[in-house]
């Protein structure tokens, strides 16, 4: 069995109130697994202990208790952080670089070679789509282009794991849409991804696995598919169907201990009809 | 749905200390420095130095050289002292504030790093205030040495002249000029390290450098102070021992400021001269070392 891409067991964390004997406790003996290639989504309101985890495991925060892995190594340690990139919700990276020489820096600080820096800027810089941004300062690029150059910083070294904190917040639908793509491209080159989000839709159209956190502990974790199906109904899209085709079906169904719940015609989305109308047409 | 192929394990081992590092954060941290514009002060530093020398036209050139020297050292101290305090203070509240400390922190850079790297970042900065400072200064000065060169050739009998040159050559340019200016640059990265060590607990910039001024403060009138208790006799142990602990937590920054010596052209004996040396940079290495432990152990 491959060793797990995050490996949380039993941690809980406590911070204690300045000036007060209280304390909170923010994240309750949490565990979970995180397999090699999964797309893990970390769901929860505000408050309930998501981001504590996320920094729990970038080894930005200590657990008072429990012990965190990624690919087997104690994520406390410095050196585990080799296999990882981060994006936080809302950076600002800094101003006055260019798209270009954030990568240089942020490749620096991963210890590659100048020419590995620059090969992998430049195939970064392609995938994110901002080749043609690459010298222009970040303190001009919008809130959609800021995501998609921290995504390319996260993937300077080539991580096994990518922890994105709220990646689409604040990003219209189109910029959010892209960044959907480059994580569902992200998944099919093996790559595995803890995501953190509030857009439940968009959770739900990328993630494998799903965990949701309230007030610091796991409530619900486990396949997407087999948390939210309902189990009992069945659903049934039909093409092209007379309304003679229609009326043989729902007599069948008469006949049959099964009743139908619903019939409507099925809707596309508010993001892609968005999409679809603003979307230049050639 | 799980992918078929995952990743493979990245090709590059993890080095425990990287001068790469460390330079790509000191060469970053010195840029974002730059970019505040904070050498807008040498053009203060420029209108005092010229000021200074216009003011002082009526007087003799030694009373002019004196002036001039006292009022540049005077104020590369003071604008050293508020650059290393204004921009060290900044630092690390502002990288935790726009989240790139994470971005930073989640790459494989120890926190010791990261740290020294800005605070080499702020040691060049304030270098290359310094130097600019001294070399406007040193200008000023030279033209103004010419000037009186000229006026003692014009003004002095010829067997009078080489000693009225030597004596205007002494006024001006000594050999403890170099020395006094390396130590204002000691005192100075001395308070950077201080106000670094803060900023790993406080939690503002503007707290960091209250806090960083309260203790110049300290540190340039607790040895007075000290002085004037203890030679009352109401001292008691506590009060000693308050004494002695304030004195080992901050030096005295008087000890550090030879530029009274420099301008009275007192000889600056070499002893004197490394022992301050020894002075800042002890107490540089063990405030670095503090704010590292306290940063080591912060929650971010």
């Amino acid at each position: 069995m491959a060793t797990p891409a995050i490996s949380i067991q039993n941690v809980t964390k406590v911070y204690p109130i300045p000036f007060k004997r209280e304390k909170v406790t923010a994240v309750k003996d949490l565990s979970l697994t995180v397999e090699p290639g999964q797309v893990y989504g970390l769901l929860g309101p505000n408050g309930s202990g998501k981001s504590t985890t996320m920094k729990i495991v970038l080894g930005l925060v200590s657990p008072t208790s429990g012990t965190t892995e990624i690919f087997g190594r104690d994520s406390t340690a410095v050196a585990s952080r080799e296999e990882v990139g981060f994006l936080p919700e809302n950076p600002y990276f800094y101003k006055y670089l260019t798209g270009e020489e954030t990568l240089n820096f942020y490749g620096k600080l991963c210890g590659l070679s100048r020419a590995r820096i620059r090969e992998r800027s430049k195939e970064l810089l392609k995938l994110v789509g901002l080749e043609s941004a690459a010298d222009r300062r970040l303190g001009g690029y919008s809130k959609g282009m800021l995501q998609r150059i921290g995504l390319a910083q996260a993937m300077i070294q080539e991580p096994r794991l990518l922890v994105l904190d709220e990646p689409t917040a604040g990003v219209d639908p189109a910029g959010s849409r892209e960044i959907r793509d480059l994580i569902l491209d992200f998944k099919t080159r093996g790559i595995t991804v803890l995501l953190c989000s509030h857009l439940l839709e968009q959770v739900q159209e990328i993630c494998d696995r799903i965990g949701i956190l309230h007030r610091g502990a796991m409530i619900r974790e486990g396949k997407l598919e087999d948390l939210i199906s309902i189990q009992s109904q069945t659903e049934l899209i039909l093409e092209n169907a007379t309304p003679a085709l229609l009326a043989e079906i729902q007599a069948m169904i008469a006949a049959s201990p099964a009743k139908i719940v619903e019939q409507r015609k099925p809707q596309k989305t508010l993001e892609r009809y968005f999409l679809d109308v603003t979307t230049d047409q050639p | 749905m799980t992918a078929t192929a995952t990743a493979p394990a990245p090709s590059t081992r993890h080095q425990i200390f990287s001068f790469t590092r460390v330079t790509a954060i000191a060469s970053n941290t010195l840029l974002e420095l730059v970019r505040l514009k904070v050498f807008y002060f040498l053009l203060i530093f420029g209108f005092i130095v010229i000021g200074i020398s216009f003011f002082t036209s009526k007087m003799t050139f030694q009373e002019q050289h004196q002036a001039l020297k006292s009022a540049s050292l005077g104020a590369m101290s003071i604008f050293t002292w508020l650059l290393a305090v204004l921009a060290t203070a900044m630092l690390l509240p502002k990288d935790i504030e726009d989240r790139t400390l994470y971005t930073i922190l989640a790459k494989p850079v120890p926190r010791f790093e990261y740290l020294l790297g800005k605070f080499v970042g702020v040691l060049l900065l304030l270098f290359i205030a310094l130097s600019l400072m001294s070399m406007l200064f040193l200008a000023v000065l030279y033209f103004a040495e010419q000037g009186a060169i000229e006026q003692t050739i014009r003004t002095t009998p010829p067997q009078d002249l080489p000693a009225a040159l030597d004596q205007v050559h002494r006024s001006t340019f000594n050999s403890d000029l170099l020395p006094g200016i390396v130590v204002i640059y000691f005192k100075s990265a001395l308070c950077a390290a201080l106000t670094l060590l803060i900023s790993t607990f406080a939690s503002s910039s503007i707290f960091t450098v209250i806090v960083s001024v309260i203790a110049a403060l300290i540190g340039h009138i607790q040895p007075i102070a000290r002085e004037a208790y203890l030679s009352s006799g109401n001292a008691g142990p506590l009060a000693k021992a308050f004494f002695a602990l304030v004195a080992l937590a901050m030096p005295d920054l008087r000890a550090l400021d030879l530029a009274d010596d420099v301008i009275a052209g007192n000889v600056i004996p070499m002893l004197l001269f490394l022992k301050t040396i020894g002075l800042g940079s002890t107490y540089i290495g063990v405030y670095f070392l503090v704010g590292y432990f306290m940063f080591a152990g912060k929650e971010l």
